[in-house]
């Protein structure tokens, strides 16, 4: 069994991770200020620490908003072959559609929608 | 193309459609509806197990995505049989005052996994094998910080979400390489274009580290012990008796039919890790004092004697594999059961608080003990029949070396076993759990447990069933 390819697998990973790592430190032009090393927050100097405790009620509402985000990625692709697919395929988009109907009620019921 | 093929994925359709009737009946009760929920979610579920017995026939659907035969039935039911002992179980401990709040979820979660192992393990291609992994972990590592006030068990979740994502990091690099070989993530596609080349071969190392870290084979075992006791016991339970199992099944179907070709090269590694896996998971488990964490080694060196059964490449070793894990359910079940009836009672669960059980106690340490001479595979109980076909499957491929190994291991799993055993029935102490009688529903449990280790022990049918069943010899 011969395992140059193996080797050469390795190599070659190493050696492309490697010199993209050690161009793109040569090549950019570089100035070095103590303001280029701050947090950016809208243009002016931060307050404070940057590890602060933020209200769970944000991350609450991302998800929430994501999941819908991504129902319409779904339908998309459904509304364009729904025709050819015919009746299937809209009973499946609505059982799609209730799944994720309860979910926004049992947020509704959980007072996740609810700003405190 | 009628409705009716839908039947052949009857498993996922009727959990689905229970998870659904729960999220509902959260939704309509008003108030406290912990005791209305937790009697009914158990019903529901065993409705579901009862219809899971129904017989069906093998095929496929979605142009070979799913596929489903009476091997992959049998799996099925003994995961089904798991979880409903699990629900029993853990029927007192939801009714906590902290976890009133919380009940459907813990339902609602365990179903969801449920629901993604059904199709890992009926799937027919690597990229519906992916979504039923990922749909069997992520709810898991919820369920680990269920009890979300205390530190060990939000660090037990942690724990379990960082290491899956990294085993199934590596899992995917393995399936991609795979794909870049043979040009196709069908199973039967790639089983058929498979011929040990070296990249090919690297595929499959990294896709067994995937796997290994979901059964918690030894180099990939690091995260079981904490993650095991920080989670609290059903789902501890959950993760070492049906979240192994579902791992192991769609593990063995793989290697005897998508990797058919590289049989020599996954015997070698197999071999390897099972010797690994007994030993060192033997070696840690006489050190611990926490009867969780002891139970997670002990649950380390069993997958490693599974492994045993795998490596023959045979159908007795497939069988035996399922009997194995059947006969594991109801043990490890029995065991948990009892630390869990304890610990809901006393908050107790090392094994020096033990001492002293059986004067107060017999009933639930002889239990403890017949579940643990299982787990050790002492002879008149369930586990000597599990070990001895898993044995068996592996002397008939030829690997008399790996079993002695495991006769020598199980030798010394019996001394750290007989620690407990001797802590409850030898030992003396000032201060010994006090007596104390269990609900209902922990009875029915532990009952259901000692039934299944004496049933499926004494009767041999229970083999024949699962082998005629699965290959219709």
């Amino acid at each position: 069994m011969s395992s140059e390819s193996l080797i050469l697998f390795f190599i070659v990973g190493a050696v492309f991770v490697g010199a993209v790592l050690i161009f793109s430190s040569l090549v950019p032009p570089k100035s070095k200020n103590p303001q280029k090393s701050e947090a950016y927050e809208c243009g002016i100097p931060t307050t404070g620490i940057t590890w602060l405790q933020f209200n769970i009620g944000y991350y609450l509402f991302a998800i929430l908003f994501l999941v819908f985000d991504v129902e319409t990625v779904f339908v998309f692709p459904w509304a364009v072959v729904m025709k050819e697919l015919g009746m299937i395929a809209f009973v499946e988009i609505i059982i799609f559609f209730v799944i994720l109907g309860l979910g926004l009620l049992y947020a509704w019921k959980k007072h996740a929608l609810i700003w405190e | 193309m009628g409705l009716e093929q839908y039947l052949l994925m009857r498993h996922e359709l009727v959990l689905t459609l229970i998870t659904l009737i729960i999220l509902i009946a959260e939704l309509c009760i008003k108030g406290d509806n912990s005791r209305k929920i937790r009697p009914f979610a158990i019903i529901l579920f065993f409705i579901a197990t009862v219809v899971g017995f129904l017989p069906l026939g093998e095929g496929s659907l979605f142009g070979g995505m799913f596929q489903t035969n009476g091997m992959i039935l049998i799996m099925k039911n003994v995961l089904n049989i798991g979880v409903l002992i699990i629900f029993i179980q853990s029927y007192t401990w939801l009714g906590n005052e902290e976890n009133k709040i919380k009940v459907s979820e813990f339902f609602l979660l365990m179903l969801s996994t449920l629901i993604g192992m059904d199709f890992m393990i009926s799937s027919g291609d690597f990229l519906m094998f992916y979504i039923g992994l990922e749909l069997a972990t992520i709810p898991i590592a919820s369920l680990a910080a269920y009890e979300r006030t205390k530190t060990k068990s939000a660090e037990a979740g942690i724990k379990l979400i960082l290491s899956s994502a990294l085993s199934s990091g590596i899992m995917l690099y393995g399936i991609s390489m795979l794909y870049g070989t043979t040009g196709s993530i069908y199973f039967s596609e790639v089983a058929k274009s498979l011929h040990s080349s070296n990249l090919q071969t690297l595929a499959f190392i990294f896709f067994f580290s995937g796997m290994a870290f979901k059964i918690s084979i030894v180099p990939f075992h690091l995260w079981t012990a904490d993650v095991y006791e920080g989670a609290p016991i059903s789902v501890t339970s959950y993760l070492s008796v049906i979240s192994k199992g579902a791992a192991v099944f769609i593990f063995v179907i793989m290697l005897f039919t998508v990797f058919r070709a590289m049989t020599a090269m996954w015997q070698d590694v197999l071999y390897i890790t099972s010797v690994l896996t007994m030993t060192i998971g033997n070696l840690f488990a006489m050190r611990q004092k926490n009867l969780k964490r002891f139970l997670a080694f002990s649950s380390i060196s069993q997958a490693g004697f599974i492994f045993l059964g795998m490596i023959g490449g045979n159908e007795l070793g497939m069988t035996s594999v399922v009997y194995f894990m059947l006969i594991y359910i109801f043990s490890n079940l029995g065991a948990f059961g009892v630390v869990s009836a304890i610990a809901n009672r006393t908050g107790k669960e090392n094994r020096d608080d033990y001492d002293g059980l059986y004067l107060t106690n017999p009933k639930l340490s002889l239990l403890m003990m017949i579940a643990l001479f299982s787990l050790a595979g002492i002879p008149p109980v369930a586990g000597f029949f599990g070990k001895f076909f898993l044995f068996t499957a592996a002397a008939k491929g030829g690997f008399y070396m790996l079993v002695l190994i495991g006769v020598l291991n199980t030798i010394i799993s019996l001394y750290y076993y007989l620690l407990v055993v001797k802590a409850m029935f030898i030992n003396k102490s000032e201060t010994p759990i006090q007596y104390f009688k269990s609900d209902g529903y922990t009875r029915l449990g532990l009952i259901i447990c000692f039934a299944g280790i004496v049933f499926t022990g004494l009767f041999s049918f229970v083999f024949e069933y699962i082998r005629v069943y699965a290959f219709g010899v």
